[in-house]
């Protein structure tokens, strides 16, 4: 093919994602790092700052304190998705796929139902759910006796956090679920027959053939889950505001940065700092994933069976 | 080493039976195959001697001992799964010593037998490996590695072979024959390929539609087979089958098809009757005293030395007969068809043998 000719078809079929991705992803990443460097002065006019802006966010304590507040809830946040979303996500399809089991479709769709809802209505729904004045939980407790144990958790700064977080694993558990399910059909019967004549029963065969065989699915779901969970946001805006009540005890990173960008309140917008602080967030992803690349991906094996 | 029998042995699917009243004896040391086409049940019932598929009726003993409340762990059997099933995250030693590991065997012990296995089926360079790292023969050595390794009294085989390509189909089945003399095992061999099953078994068992048609030596389906369906199944190309009506002195094919011979008293005038006959037991060419049909050539295959030619009978049907040599045979061409009257088989019309 002529040298010509290949570079007309190169621009022809790159040329429009190359263009399109350009344009909306690396060119508002690269700027949002620009950003980073420069600080806003009173006049409006933009003066470079070099590393300043970090200095002030990690240092500062008017910006270091909400810093270091958000980075934790936000890992409390992606613990609690590991410990709880997965291990559940990982049960349900274990049990979905149990050759006994009917309505199995059923039961795959009603699981994976509140993914498909919208955060606001989740939010919403479950606001009304747990409110202390009208709310079902109260009742339901009660009715069981249990009544003491209720709680207005949304509202307590020491359990506001965790229950906005099982909230989110309640909508989303149906993903982790679906990937393991499918990577769990892909296990040909005869190898659990092999087990089975080999002595195992049908939970040993799960630990034993199954589990080493969907662990770089695990692997995934779990760089998904702590990628989502700290771009997270619009659970914690649709349910306690952009403020992260109480007492900021909600506040992640990206309730942070909302604040910081746009400004809220009598707090007013600072783009330098909101894009010094994307830009943390940036960081903070791009080494989880690499670590999870160096440390994690390499040593899995995929098997095709 | 023990004997497998299978007795009155039933299975359904809801209201489908897959096995009706099976009863089979497996000799001590016997090498039995299961041959039939898809669905006729053979696969079930190596899987019910497994104890992987749960019957609804009728026992099977091994050794002496029932199994039909045992699991498949506890009944001392060893299978090799058609698709080999190595579990791909163990190397090939801890694959075939996997079973022992879980029946807490010690370690010594293990790693024994596992050595043992691997010099038998030339496996010792290879332990390391993972299955993905071996060629499709290799993993089919590993598979029956695993079996051995367990001394089971009986040995199931699924389609083991299916998956390989035709010439290491040809050395493993060779291999099997060795390690079935090798170690005198009791083995239940299921395949849907006729050539495995006449090659290995002591005793071909034909099923059909969950049923067993016919059971005993390779040799002796092939010369007598007890029914249609057997006839049919066993030998390739398979047996030609010719309809016609018992008359007095002979049999009645249709036009020019008067052939005369003796039949059993059974066999009254006016029974129809199909007359079988394979394709190496007719032969081209007028020969005297032979009853023999015209038929004109449609088709000539030559494979070589032998061949076939697909003719068109003057009775109306069609035939498959053997070639030797360089006959000039063409299609198109009118000739007559010599059959030879020791090997004419004569069905009644239940398709059961008459003659």
């Amino acid at each position: 093919m002529a040298r010509g000719t290949y570079l007309r078809l190169l621009v022809f079929f790159l040329g429009p994602a190359v263009l399109v991705y350009s344009l909306f992803s690396i060119y508002p990443l690269l700027a949002t790092i620009l950003n980073s460097f420069y600080s806003r002065e009173a006049d409006g006019s933009s003066l470079w700052a070099g590393l300043g802006n970090f200095h002030t966010l990690l240092t500062d304590p008017t910006w270091s304190g909400p810093f270091w507040n958000a980075l934790r809830n936000n890992f409390v946040f992606f613990l609690i998705h590991m410990c709880v979303q997965n291990p559940i996500g990982l049960l349900l399809a274990a049990l979905l796929s149990l050759k006994q089991l009917r309505f199995r479709s059923a039961y795959r769709t009603l699981i994976f139902m509140p993914t498909m809802l919208s955060v606001v209505v989740i939010g919403f729904s479950w606001q009304l759910i747990l409110s202390p004045l009208w709310g079902i939980a109260k009742m339901f407790l009660a009715f069981f006796g249990l009544g003491f144990l209720f709680a207005p958790w949304l509202g307590v700064e020491s359990s506001a956090l965790i229950t906005v977080s099982l909230i989110s694993v309640w909508q989303f558990v149906g993903i982790p679920m679906i990937l393991i399910y499918t990577a769990l059909l892909a296990i040909p019967d005869e190898l659990i027959d092999a087990a089975t004549v080999d002595g195992l029963n049908q939970f040993q065969a799960f630990v034993w053939v199954k589990l080493p065989l969907i662990w770089p699915t695990i692997g995934l779901v779990s760089i998904l889950t702590f990628v989502n969970n700290f771009n997270a946001f619009d659970l914690i805006y649709a349910m306690k505001g952009a403020l992260a009540g109480p007492n900021f005890s909600t506040d992640i990173m990206g309730t942070l940065f909302y604040r910081t960008f746009f400004g809220n309140q009598l707090q007013l917008g600072n783009p330098s700092m909101g894009s010094t602080i994307a830009t943390m967030m940036l960081i903070i992803i791009l080494i989880g994933v690499m670590a999870y690349l160096f440390l994690v991906q390499r040593r899995i094996q995929r098997y095709s069976f | 080493m023990a004997e497998v029998v299978i007795e009155n042995l039933k299975k359904s699917f809801g209201a489908v039976e897959v096995l009706k009243d099976i009863d089979l004896t497996v000799e001590d040391g016997g090498f039995v195959v299961l041959v039939g086409p898809s669905g006729c049940g053979k696969s079930t019932l190596l899987r019910a001697v497994a104890g992987l598929e749960p019957v609804s009726g009728g026992t099977i003993t091994i050794g002496g001992r029932k199994v039909n409340d045992l699991a498949p762990a506890q009944r001392e059997i060893a299978m090799v799964f058609q698709s080999y099933a190595l579990y791909p995250h163990m190397d090939v030693a801890a694959n075939m010593g996997f079973g022992l590991k879980f029946a807490g065997t010690p370690k010594a012990e293990i790693a024994a037998r596992v050595g043992e296995a691997a010099r038998i089926l030339q496996l010792e360079p290879l332990l390391k490996r993972r299955p993905r790292e071996l060629s499709g023969g290799q993993r089919q050595r590993v598979a029956i590695g695993r079996a051995i390794v367990r001394k089971p009294q009986v040995f199931l085989f699924d389609e083991p072979l299916s998956n390989l390509d035709a010439a290491l189909r040809i050395n493993t089945r060779v291999e099997i024959a060795k390690l079935h003399k090798l170690l005198a095992a009791t083995i239940v061999y299921v395949t849907h390929d006729q050539v495995e099953a006449m090659t290995l078994a002591d005793k071909i068992v034909v099923m059909n539609q969950g049923r067993i048609e016919q059971q005993g030596k390779p040799l002796d389906l092939y010369y007598r087979p007890a029914n249609l369906f057997v006839a049919g199944f066993i030998g390739s190309p398979a047996m030609n089958f010719l309809p016609g009506v018992v008359v007095e002195g002979g049999i009645d094919l249709g036009e020019n098809g008067r052939l005369s011979m003796a039949l059993p008293a059974a066999a009254s005038p006016g029974t129809r009757i199909t007359l079988g006959i394979r394709p190496e037991h007719m032969r081209i060419a007028e020969t005297a005293g032979l009853p023999s049909l015209p038929a004109t050539v449609d088709l000539v295959e030559r494979l070589g030395e032998t061949g076939f030619a697909h003719l068109r009978l003057a009775t109306g049907g069609m035939a498959i007969a053997e070639i030797r040599g360089e006959t000039g045979l063409r299609t198109g061409d009118k000739t007559v068809l010599a059959l030879d009257p020791a090997h004419l088989h004569v069905f009644g019309p239940d398709g059961r043998r008459i003659g």
